[in-house]
C-alpha cells in the first residue's frame, strides 16, 4: 500500500479506536470506511429514555484530503431522519462544531457524542440556527 | 524498545492488564492533538496543550483571523508556543524556525557570520571589542529564541550597523 496522506493517517487511527471502543450506541461500518478512509457510515440508536428510543439512526461522514483541518460533513442518510429542531427533513444537521466551532482536536467519537447528546434535549438548550 | 511496541500490537484485549494500560495512557499523553501521533516538532501552548509544530502551523493558517487552542479555544499565536527539546534532540533547533519559514533559515548564517566577525575584531580593536560583545551578550542573548520575530530582525539589523560602524573605525585607525 503506498504511504498514507496525514489526513488518511489519522482517520485510520479514529477508525482503530472507534472500532475497539465506541460510545454506547454508535458503531461504525469499519469494512465500508477501511475501504473508502473519506466516507463513513455510523449507526446510531435512540438513547432509552428519550423520544428516539428503539429508533435506529444512520450518520454519513465525508472528509476532505484537508481534515481534521476542515471539518467532516455530517447528515443523517437513510428512510430514517431524526424528528428535531436542529435536524432537517434531509438530513442536514445544525451543530456548531460541524461549521465555525470545529477544531482540529475533535474527532468523529466526539462529533457522534454530540449529536447524540443533541439527540436528548429538546429545543431550548442549543441555539436554533 | 521495539519489542514492546510489537508485543502491545499484538496484544490488544480490551480490558488488558493493569500495566499495559497505564503504559498506553503514558504514551497518549505524548501525542499531538491533531495528528494523533507521538508529537513530533513538539511544542506545547500556554494552556499546556501539546501539538506538533507543523500540525500547529497548519492550524493557524487556516484561521488567521481566529488562532485559538484546537483543544480548549484560549488564544494561541506562533510567539507563545514553547518548543520542547527532549533529551534524544541535540539539535536543539526551534521548530518554529524550520521550513515553514524560508526567509530565516536564509538569515541565520549571515547572523552566525556577523557574530563571528565580531569576535576576531574584538583583538584588533580592544576598546570597541568590548563593547560590541557586551551588546552582544546583554541584548541578544536572553531573545535568541524567538527567531523570525520583529524583535530579532531589529537585532539584526543592530548587529550590522555595529558591524559597520567597527569597519569604520579599523579603517579610521588604519589611515589616521
Ligand atoms: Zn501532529
Ligand atoms: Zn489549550
Amino acid at each position: 500500500m503506498a504511504a498514507m496522506s496525514p489526513s488518511e493517517r489519522r482517520l485510520q487511527k479514529e477508525l482503530m479506536s472507534l472500532m475497539k471502543e465506541p460510545p454506547p450506541g454508535v458503531t461504525v461500518d469499519g469494512d465500508q470506511a477501511s475501504q473508502n478512509l473519506t466516507l463513513w457510515t455510523v449507526h446510531m440508536e435512540g438513547v432509552p429514555g428519550t423520544l428516539y428510543e428503539g429508533e435506529k439512526f444512520v450518520l454519513q461522514f465525508k472528509f476532505t484530503n484537508k481534515y481534521p483541518f476542515d471539518s467532516p460533513e455530517v447528515t443523517f442518510i437513510g428512510n430514517n431522519i431524526p424528528v428535531h429542531p436542529h435536524v432537517y427533513s434531509n438530513g442536514h444537521i445544525c451543530l456548531s462544531i460541524l461549521t465555525d466551532d470545529w477544531s482540529p482536536a475533535l474527532s468523529v467519537q466526539s462529533v457522534c457524542l454530540s449529536i447524540v447528546s443533541m439527540l436528548k434535549t429538546t429545543a431550548g438548550q442549543f441555539v436554533l440556527c | 524498545m521495539a519489542e514492546t511496541s510489537e508485543a502491545k500490537a499484538s496484544t490488544s484485549p480490551p480490558g488488558g492488564d493493569a500495566g499495559g494500560e497505564e503504559d498506553k495512557r503514558d504514551e497518549r499523553m505524548l501525542e499531538c492533538n491533531i495528528c494523533l501521533d507521538t508529537a513530533r516538532d513538539a511544542v506545547v501552548s500556554m494552556c499546556g496543550h501539546l501539538f506538533c509544530w507543523p500540525c500547529l502551523h497548519q492550524w493557524l493558517e487556516t484561521r488567521p483571523s481566529r488562532q485559538v487552542c484546537p483543544v480548549c479555544k484560549a488564544a494561541i499565536s506562533r510567539d507563545k508556543v514553547i518548543p520542547l527539546y527532549g533529551r534524544g534532540n541535540t539539535k536543539q533547533e526551534d521548530p518554529r524556525n524550520k521550513r515553514t519559514e524560508p526567509e530565516n533559515t536564509s538569515a541565520f548564517p549571515g547572523f552566525s557570520f556577523g557574530d563571528g566577525f565580531h569576535m576576531s575584531f574584538g583583538i584588533g580593536a580592544f576598546p570597541f571589542g568590548v563593547f560590541t560583545s557586551t551588546f552582544n551578550f546583554g541584548d541578544s542573548r536572553p531573545s535568541a529564541a524567538p527567531r523570525g520575530t520583529a524583535q530579532y530582525d531589529e537585532e539584526q539589523f543592530l548587529s550590522k550597523i555595529f558591524l559597520w560602524v567597527a569597519i569604520l573605525f579599523v579603517l579610521w585607525l588604519v589611515f589616521a
